[in-house]
């Protein structure tokens, strides 16, 4: 009785999850062995849009070797950084750290497309103000950020600090920096052990369910944020250098109407985010506070 | 004195840090002000040379902002009451009844939140084209009242802190399960229902991908995928008119950010634990 009652109240995310999340899941699986142009009927290929996405030379072995790199290095900058901003923020004898943590965290909260174009003039070769001020270092030439190949993929993941999922790492380890026992800083104080030193030993250990719950959540949201960092940004390029599965997706479902090959993709992209999970979830019970 | 080097030392790291994040926010404020001449100098001026109001009056004038403010404010509207009626209800359950496949339920709901909306977005395109709902608000705003696992997830969280007894007391006295949520834990939670109203208008303020995919007509983009669109549309990159329009964009969550700080970082905090 009371079962029946409380699935009444779930019902509405139930018929959500069939309609927008498991039941596309499902038919993304499907479209997956078909060619389709999203006009005629699908017509069935088997793994022929694996065995094009996986062939040798492909330019799915790009679009890949790329979105590994952005993830991987989106995570260590975006993680770190949130890191470093924490602990600031919770440096011990410095004042006015509500008025910095406005200034850290403010970037998350406004649209990313505005701050692409603040990126596309402050990262112009000749005329942004990041090479001018380069120069006055005694650069004489400066990057082209957004259109040297080798440098393009460094910028994009390093412009991830700026993005929500950054922010609010950024608070959930300021929080968790809160929570370590002073009389350990203090300990080691007495001890002679440098910041630094105070900042391996006693910090990270401390923090480390938390870190890893970050990396998780950085992994899964930098897969699921790319495109709308480097779509308006890069649009994939130059060429295909910065081209994220996400943008390849897009490109090849609602711009070419490959729609089977797309979905092909997804279900790659589907894969890796599982597996992400699926080592959260295993290891869960190691890192996750259950406090009530 | 070693202290003292040290306490300095975190000062300029701190502003450091401040600038670094707080820069392209200003370099596109500053840049609304300057007339398009000043975009092609070298070396770029870091103020405008006067404040040059102009570049708002072209903008609005030249581009569809007014519309596509109007259309950013339908689907924060339209997403914000979806979510905040569905997944307070959802979340009910989860949190203050037993019922046989609750942990199961919730399990699912946290994994839905591990799925990149790339690997759903071509079925659901499809479904809604079937409808005959693309180019419109509807594939946009109707999800919203299914319940986002996010915000079931920290409407959840919030549900738990509140003591067990008050609904036992309320359910000997009769009370049906209905009864208790509308009665006794909505109420009870207007924080976490300002919290998410928040998160969710600031989310949709931002989204760029979903209206990507959905609209096509430049009388229904929101403002995100607008100031796209309409970079692209002239001749040459009109630099002060796009800065103008990021700087209108930036504005509303900035200020609601400054006016509503401790019901968004303690919201997103609540994310990290538990």
């Amino acid at each position: 009785m009371r079962s029946g009652r409380a699935y009444l109240f779930v019902s509405p995310w139930i018929l959500g999850f069939v309609l927008f999340t498991g039941g596309p899941i499902l038919a993304t699986v499907a479209l997956g062995f078909t060619k389709w142009d999203l006009i005629g009927s699908p017509v069935w290929v088997g793994l022929g849009n694996y065995a094009r996405l996986f062939r040798k030379g492909s330019e799915f072995w790009t679009v890949l070797r790329f979105t590994a790199f952005y993830t991987l290095f989106s995570v260590v900058f975006s993680v770190g950084w949130a890191l470093f901003e924490a602990a600031l923020l919770n440096s011990r004898g410095v004042r006015g750290t509500n008025l910095f943590g406005f200034f850290y965290f403010i970037p998350a909260v406004v649209p990313m497309v505005a701050l692409t174009f603040a990126f596309q003039l402050i990262l112009h070769k000749e005329l942004g103000i990041l090479n001018y001020a380069l120069s006055l270092l005694g650069l004489r030439e400066g990057p082209n950020w957004l259109v040297d190949p080798k440098v393009v993929v460094w910028v994009v993941v390093v412009l991830n600090i700026y993005t929500f999922y950054a922010g609010q790492m950024m608070l959930i380890f300021d929080s968790a920096l809160k929570e370590v026992p002073k009389e350990l800083y203090e300990a080691a104080e007495i001890d002679g052990a440098s910041r630094i030193v105070q900042f391996l030993r006693i910090t990270l250990p401390a923090i480390s369910p938390i870190l890893f719950f970050n990396m998780v959540t950085a992994t899964i949201s930098s897969l699921g944020t790319s495109f709308t960092l480097l779509y308006p940004l890069t649009a994939g390029g130059p060429g295909k250098v910065t081209q994220a599965i996400s943008l390849d997706i897009y490109h090849n479902a609602f711009k070419t109407f490959r729609v089977g090959y797309a979905c092909a993709e997804s279900v790659i992209l589907f894969l890796i985010a599982a597996g992400v999970s699926v080592v959260m979830f295993a290891t869960s019970k190691r890192w996750v506070y259950y406090e009530v | 004195m070693k202290f003292r080097v040290s306490i300095a030392l975190q000062y300029v790291l701190m502003v450091v840090v401040a600038v670094v994040m707080f820069f392209p926010i200003l370099w596109i404020i500053l840049s609304s002000f300057k007339p398009m001449i000043e975009f092609s100098v070298f070396p770029p001026r870091i103020l405008p040379s006067r404040l040059y109001w102009y570049n708002y009056a072209e903008v609005f004038a030249q581009s569809k902002l007014l519309i596509y403010l109007r259309n950013t404010l339908i689907l924060i509207a339209g997403n914000t009451i979806g979510t905040l009626l569905s997944s307070s209800i959802v979340a009910y359950p989860l949190a203050r009844m037993r019922f046989r496949g609750r942990e199961f339920i919730f399990a699912l709901i946290l994994m839905t939140m591990m799925v990149p909306s790339y690997v759903t977005i071509i079925p659901q395109y499809i479904l809604f084209k079937q409808l005959g709902w693309l180019d419109t608000f509807l594939p946009i705003i109707v999800p919203a009242f299914f319940a986002y696992p996010y915000n079931v997830f920290l409407f959840r969280q919030f549900y738990r802190t509140i003591p067990k007894e008050l609904d036992e007391a309320a359910r000997i006295d009769g009370c049906s399960e209905w009864g208790v949520f509308v009665r006794i834990i909505a109420p009870l939670s207007r924080p976490i229902f300002i919290t998410i109203g928040i998160l969710s208008s600031i989310f949709w303020w931002n989204e760029f991908f979903v209206p990507m995919v959905f609209i096509n007509s430049e009388d229904l983009k929101p403002l995100s995928v607008g100031i796209y669109s309409f970079s692209r549309t002239t001749f040459v990159v009109r630099w002060d008119l796009i800065m103008a329009m990021a700087t209108v964009m930036l504005f509303p969550p900035m200020m609601l950010f400054l006016l509503a700080r401790r019901y968004i970082t303690e919201g997103i905090k609540t994310t990290g634990f538990k």
